[in-house]
């Protein structure tokens, strides 16, 4: 078993709690690794001004284009990121100021979801969305020690320690993290726990370690992958976007949501591939199942195998070149290497693939490559 | 630096955020806390008055720094304040010039574009990691951000948010920003802390003058104070100055309370000016609300009269199954049971409670003593509610009314459902034991006794005087005197003894009903009505079945009428007595008046029916038998009444008679009952002659 570590120097909270991942994690055949990224300077200004001035108004809210220009906490904290990504200090600080006035309200220091410009009052939704509080504490951590800019960390930690407080529940012995503060944990709901694997935003694990260190990031990190491990390991090999953990760790589609590996669990490959854990089996087989002369990009039904809809937007696409440049080398098609803008969710996932390709796999968008 | 005066002081001292309380204002020096309301700033309408000076002064001496610092301070205190345009010309000449972004900056600020302006401030850090922003631009964006978020944070229920925000933005509480105020004290009331939540308001109440906004905080207080302390704080109403307060509608609506927590407590009075408060409300509004609450006050302070009006009135105002509950039960209190039930069945289905009552007063109805006598339809539509709704009290009731009408056998089987629905209610046990005994049905009989007779001293008596030699005194054959004192009862179903003539009449009742619609349930002294109108008015009382108001009809239709209607009255009046069982008042009545033939037989055969009736009832049995002999020889007697014969022979121990009796009935069909008796003869003898 090989564990490659960054070069730069680790906190001493997070080497202990990679080494106990590691001697857990040596009953497994996999290896795994986690690289920090740097984010900053890997989106185009161009491509970023496409982006922003689309989906990112005055106020600094990220509209949803495909779902009614709501806004929502995961918009928000994709925002951070991107504007971050694009070092674009003017709108990230704008972007800050609509979560940090709009959404972080909770009494438990998330923030509520759903915000509705046509609604009064605009939140209409006050529950949490766990990946969307982990996007917002992870691009404010980044942003405050890329700017050195205290109130973005002081934010960070506040948000971290609101997530590691509310969203850690247990599904027998492992640690989990919750969709939301209330609402899927065991007694919350007959099929409960439920969870989606998707909001674990693996890179940011290590770095809410660091800010909050009192809680079990890491254990809940570990316990992620090896959920995943399970939920994709059934005949279809794809886990469904919400997982009953009713029966241990035998994973299950949840009760009330379609058994099916949908938009939220694309999101996944792109996650491991941004923390680096690039070593997943179960990637190899995405990237087969993902490639054009196979199904492509899909909704895919996790119990009969079929797809349901094709994804063909750019966004989509990217997902799987970025899949195939990090395992096998493959240089990125002419046809992505150009930013389309398209919907909210698709131009998104484009520029986070694009950011990391920038960043960690330069010679798949280099010009040089064919 | 001149301050606001007391527009500037915050909140936070009496709020016990004293550890972190901070001046707002620029200069920072502390203003005198409290000061009296008398000194409050004078207050023009909602628009409060900005004082200026200073920011023309700072523009006149060419001061940016202080001008902008100055716009800041007012635009925190004064949202909707705009800075006066002619500025520039004051600081015309001005040395320095001023910075250009902070100009767009205070521009962006003054647009509520915050997030702008904080994008903007961090490009030119960006760029210039030296630069600073004014400190009172800071402050400014702080405290507009701080009540965004206080103001989110409210409107999604997350209080502990509000306190937080209030604790960390304490320039915020101040009367310039009486909403977040509200919300401060809203949120104290939302966790617990009421007692902070009325340092709040009397906070507000003491420094701040809109008299608009001091109105609204009592209402507020209304909604989240218990009542003793909204009271409390009526003592901060300022009854003289430019805008005195007027707060009568928040003492009305404290008024209104109390009357409406005494209206369903009989035990509770109310003030006699709180009482003439909630008239008040009721005389300015159209709701039915304030209606019903004295509705049910009088109600429950037996005052059943009033509360019918007004419960009426609540009707009338929309006050829908509420209004009906208490209408319905204000008639069922006036013992007006069967308007009560018509009423109450039509809204039956409006809601549970009205269902409720539909079923007490149904079963209060069936329950009345002396036994009434109920149209055919109203039992009808009673009985299938009853069923539907499993309630046993009214099936018990139903028994009580068959067993009294002499239909045993329905009695029985109503006893046995309201047992079956209430398996442990001792009156019905009892009444089917009654049943079952006199249906001569041992085994059933023996059968409940023997569940209940440890349970019910009532059942085991009766089972021990049926079956004397088996009960616990060791007494001789009972004598016959004794036997009287649980006289056998004639196990008949008797037909309603007016039925044939109310089917006579009931057109005649029911035109009157519609033509007359409503008014005729009205209670009006029939003199002056003409002889028709009079009669008229008569029938239709017989169809709500008021006869003694009928009577009174009835009797001006008499005095007045011509001779056909006279005739009618005098048949109609004679009618109402015999509905009211008053069998001598209905003879005299059918006298007053000549009558057709058919109509005289009609009427006598119907009063010596009641007559003989009544005296069977009351165990007078010669009585009895004269009415029936006088009876048979208007009309032929039918079956029914040959077996109240057959057992008052019986009852006076002409056992000959009785069994002569029993046999003619036995032979045209009535066997079983007949049989009931001539088993009773036969036990008689056989015990008179051992």
């Amino acid at each position: 078993m090989t564990f490659r570590v960054s070069r730069r120097a680790l906190l001493l909270p997070w080497l202990i709690a990679m080494l106990s991942f590691v001697m857990v994690m040596s009953a497994s055949s996999q290896n795994l690794s986690v690289q920090p990224l740097k984010i900053a300077g890997t989106v185009s200004s161009a491509d970023w001004e496409a982006y922003r001035s689309r989906f990112v108004e005055d106020s600094g809210r990220v509209v949803d284009t495909a779902n009614g220009n709501i806004s929502h906490s995961e918009g928000q904290g994709y925002g951070l990121l991107l504007a971050l990504a694009a070092s674009d200090r003017r709108s990230f600080e704008q972007i800050w100021n609509f979560t940090f006035t709009e959404l972080l309200i909770r009494d438990d220091g998330l923030a509520v979801w759903k915000w509705d410009p046509e609604a009064k009052p605009r939140v209409t939704d006050r529950n949490n969305a766990t990946d969307g509080d982990l996007l917002i504490a992870y691009a404010l951590a980044k942003a405050g020690e890329f700017w050195q800019e205290p109130r973005y960390t002081a934010a960070a930690r506040k948000l971290a320690k609101a997530i590691g407080k509310n969203t850690f529940g247990h599904s027998g012995r492992s640690r989990v993290l919750l969709p939301g503060a209330n609402g899927f944990g065991a007694g919350d709901r007959p099929d409960g726990p439920v969870v989606n694997l998707s909001y674990w935003v693996f890179e940011a694990f290590p770095v809410m370690a660091a800010l909050a260190p009192e809680y079990e990031w890491n254990r809940v990190w570990r316990d992620g992958v090896l959920l995943l491990q399970q939920a994709a390991s059934g005949r279809v090999r794809l886990p469904a976007d919400w997982l009953s953990l009713q029966s241990g760790l035998q994973p299950k589609p949840a009760d009330g949501f379609p058994p099916e590996f949908g938009y939220n669990s694309l999101r996944i490959p792109l996650y491991l591939l941004r923390a680096g854990m690039t070593d997943l089996e179960w990637l190899r087989a995405l990237k087969q199942r993902w490639s054009a002369e196979n199904e492509g990009v899909a909704v895919v039904n996790v119990v009969t195998g079929q797809a349901r809809e094709q994804l063909a937007d750019q966004g989509y696409a990217m997902l799987h070149a970025a899949l195939a440049c990090a395992l096998d080398g493959t240089p990125v098609p002419a046809a992505l290497r150009t930013f389309e803008l398209s919907l909210y969710y698709p131009s998104t996932l484009y520029l986070l693939a694009k950011s990391l390709l920038g960043e960690k796999y330069p010679q798949c968008v280099s010009s040089a490559a064919p | 630096m001149r301050l606001v005066g007391s527009a500037i002081t915050t909140a936070v001292l009496i709020l016990g955020f004293a550890a972190i309380a901070q001046q707002t204002g620029p200069g920072g020096s502390q203003p005198p806390a409290g000061p009296p309301p008398s000194e409050s700033p004078p207050a023009n309408g909602s628009q409060p008055q900005v004082d200026e000076s200073a920011l023309r002064y700072f523009a006149s001496q060419g001061d940016t720094r202080r001008v902008n610092a100055e716009i800041a301070r007012l635009r925190a205190l004064y949202p909707n304040w705009t800075p006066p345009s002619d500025l520039s010309q004051l600081s015309a000449g001005a040395a320095a010039p001023p910075d250009p972004i902070i100009e767009r900056l205070w521009n962006l600020y003054r647009e509520d574009r915050i997030a702008e302006v904080r994008a903007a401030i961090a490009e030119r850090q960006a760029s210039d990691s030296n630069w600073k922003p004014p400190e009172e631009l800071v402050a400014a964006l702080e405290t507009v951000e701080a009540r965004r978020r206080l103001v989110n944070a409210s409107d999604s229920g997350q209080w502990q948010t509000v306190l937080s925000v209030a604790t960390e933005a304490p320039g915020l509480l101040t009367c310039t920003n009486v909403d977040v105020l509200w919300r401060v004290a809203e949120a104290f009331a939302r966790t617990d802390q009421p007692t902070r939540t009325r340092d709040v308001y009397t906070y507000l109440l003491t420094n701040c003058a809109n008299p608009a906004e001091r109105l609204a905080t009592l209402q507020k207080a209304l909604t989240l104070l218990p009542e003793q302390q909204v009271a409390d704080l009526l003592q901060f109403e300022r009854r003289t100055g430019d805008a005195p307060d007027d707060f009568g509608s928040i003492r009305d609506e404290l008024a209104r309370r109390r009357v409406e927590r005494a209206s369903l407590d009989s035990k509770m009075t109310a003030s006699a000016e709180d009482l003439a408060a909630v008239e008040r409300l009721i005389r300015n509004t159209n709701e039915a609300g304030p209606v019903l609450i004295l509705g049910w006050y009088n109600y429950h302070h037996g005052n059943p009269a009033r509360a019918l009006e007004l419960f009426k009135t609540a009707l009338d105002r929309d006050g829908g199954a509420k209004a009906a509950e208490g209408y319905a039960m204000s008639l069922r209190a006036l013992e007006r049971l069967t308007e009560a039930e018509a009423f109450a069945y039509e809204w039956r289905e409006r809601a549970p409670e009205n269902m409720k009552v539909y079923l007490d007063i149904a079963t209060a109805l069936l329950s009345q003593d002396p036994p009434p006598r109920l149209e055919a339809r109203v039992v009808a539509r009673i009985v299938p509610v009853v069923t539907a709704q499993r309630f046993a009290d009214a099936a018990q009731a139903l028994g009580w009314y068959s067993y009294n009408t002499q239909q045993i056998r329905t009695a029985r089987d109503w006893f046995r459902t309201a047992l079956n629905w209430k398996p442990e209610d001792e009156p019905s046990a009892y009444g089917l034991a009654l049943s079952t005994q006199r249906l001569n049905e041992r085994a059933a009989f023996n059968a409940i006794v023997a569940q209940w007779r440890e349970r019910s001293q009532r059942i085991a008596d009766l089972a021990d005087a049926a079956n004397p030699r088996s009960g616990r005194r060791s007494a001789p054959v009972q004598p016959r005197a004794e036997m009287e004192a649980a006289p056998r009862q004639a196990a008949i179903e008797i037909e309603q003894p007016l039925v044939r003539t109310e089917e006579a009449v009931r057109r005649r009742q029911s035109e009157a009903r519609s033509v007359l619609g409503r008014s005729c349930a009205m209670t009006r002294n029939p003199a002056g009505l003409s002889g028709d109108a009079a009669l008229t008015r008569g029938w239709c009382l017989m169809e709500i079945n008021r006869p003694l108001e009928a009577v009174a009809a009835f009797d001006r239709a008499i005095a007045t009428g011509s001779g056909r209607v006279r005739e009618e009255a005098a048949y109609g009046k004679s009618l109402a007595y015999l509905r009211k069982n008053l069998t001598s008042e209905a003879a005299v009545a059918a006298a007053e008046a000549p009558q057709t033939r058919s109509r005289q037989v009609e009427l006598g055969a119907s009063i010596l029916t009641q007559r003989a009736l009544a005296a069977y009832r009351d165990k007078r049995y010669v009585e009895t038998l004269l009415a029936l002999s006088e009876r048979a020889r208007l009309v032929p007697e039918q079956n029914d009444l040959l077996l109240i014969r057959g057992w008052s022979y019986f009852n006076l121990g002409r056992y000959k008679d009785a069994e002569r009796v029993f046999r003619a009935v036995q032979q045209t069909g009535y066997s079983e009952e007949a049989g009931v008796g001539l088993n009773a003869i036969r036990e008689a003898t056989d015990q008179a002659s051992p």
